[in-house]
């Protein structure tokens, strides 16, 4: 499958709390960011932990403004996140 | 012990338990033999801050390499013969550059990701819920904890490794380092200085 | 959900505490717990996520009060319990 997802481009992480093992933080939920490089294909953590079977899928590094994730600081955050945390952000929306 | 005794809240000592279950294993052919001590004597030779400091100090001298290992780590620290292949399986290495007016700094905020095959265990405070919670919220005081204050127009990254790629930091050479060769410009470099907490 | 581990922006946490001159390991226990997951790892009795798995699911009392690789032990003895390889009894030495 093609990556969904290219430097640049913006998007909007999953609000999602799930029961097992995942590598999207808490923090990092429900916020939007903008991709700045891709890191690689992997099988889901998500997936791994519960020994399901699992296919490479993009994995990407995402820039978040600290005042989006935490409504303060001047900072940015560069979280990475697997594609399936991600979903297009089609315009900004304020939280 | 006690039947009633739960195994979770054993109170013999942990280096005794250690012992029973590499024992148990070893007994049900899941060890080889010595197969443990080899594996500890495989970390020490392993992983150490001095190869950060090595492909550091190579940066510095060498502007070629510094866009080798930008665009592509793994490739770019072949040349000095180190790998990221030390460990289970060949991880990324992301290299990330501070500038004049940028800084960066790593955590993994989810568990203690490091590029242990490289740079060997990575320190006790980076394994702390302490720097773990808090450098991402507030990297400024963090940093200033560790004796590092950043001027207020300096743009900081804090980059958290939550999945398969491993991070470090390329510090800005020191002023006044200019008459300095490679092996002198590498005893400059910490570990701090490649996670981001000190300067160099 | 969101489990104890999951600490990145929480607030409340101290000031961070520096070992000075921090040697790699402070008990020769240490490294046989780091190396005896490499080889339990290597071997395919589970992989890194299930071990993250397992250390995030120490009850959250008990993981913060745990140190780092007596974290690590408990995970691996739950995996090993998990796994069929050894009863919890074995695994204590009862």
């Amino acid at each position: 499958m093609p990556d969904r997802f290219a430097a640049g481009d913006r998007v909007r992480t999953g609000t999602v709390d799930p029961p097992h093992h995942t590598r999207l933080p808490r923090y990092a939920r429900g916020v939007c960011g903008e991709v700045v490089a891709t890191a690689g294909h992997h099988p889901l953590a998500d997936e791994r932990a519960r020994g399901l079977p699992s296919t490479p899928r993009a994995v990407y590094c995402v820039r978040f403004a600290a005042h989006d994730l935490f409504g303060e600081g001047d900072h940015a955050v560069v979280v990475e996140l697997f594609e399936d945390y991600l979903e297009p952000a089609e315009r900004e929306v304020r939280r | 012990m006690s039947a009633t005794h739960d195994a979770t809240h054993d109170e013999a000592p942990i280096a005794a338990r250690v012992r029973h279950v590499e024992a148990l294993l070893e007994q049900r052919g899941w060890l080889a033999p010595g197969e443990v001590d080899e594996r500890i004597d495989a970390l020490a030779a392993g992983g150490s801050p001095a190869n950060g400091a090595a492909i550091v100090a190579r940066a510095w001298v060498d502007p070629g390499f510094r866009a080798r290992l930008l665009a592509d780590a793994n490739t770019a620290i072949g040349e000095l013969g180190l790998s990221m292949a030390g460990g289970l399986q060949e991880q990324q290495l992301i290299v990330v550059a501070n500038g004049p007016d940028e800084h960066h700094v790593v955590v993994c905020t989810l568990c203690s990701c490091y590029p242990i095959a490289l740079l060997g265990p990575s320190p006790g405070w980076y394994k702390s819920e302490a720097y773990r919670s808090r450098v991402v919220r507030e990297p400024r005081a963090v940093l200033r904890e560790f004796g590092l204050e950043l001027p207020a127009s300096t743009r900081i990254t804090v980059w958290d490794a939550s999945a398969e790629s491993r991070y470090m930091v390329l510090p800005r050479r020191p002023a006044g380092t200019d008459d300095l060769d490679e092996g002198r410009l590498a005893a400059l470099v910490t570990r701090k200085g490649l996670i981001g907490t000190a300067a160099v | 959900m969101s489990r104890i581990n999951d600490v990145g922006g929480m607030v409340g946490f101290p000031a961070i505490v520096e070992e000075p001159d921090e040697p790699a390991f402070h008990a020769d226990w240490e490294a046989h717990v780091v190396a005896l997951n490499a080889a339990l790892l290597r071997r395919g009795v589970y992989d890194l996520d299930e071990f993250r798995d397992a250390i995030e699911r120490i009850p959250p009392r008990e993981y913060l009060a745990a140190s780092y690789y007596e974290k690590w032990f408990r995970a691996i003895t739950t995996l090993l319990a998990e796994k069929g390889i050894a009863t919890p009894e074995e695994l204590a030495g009862a």
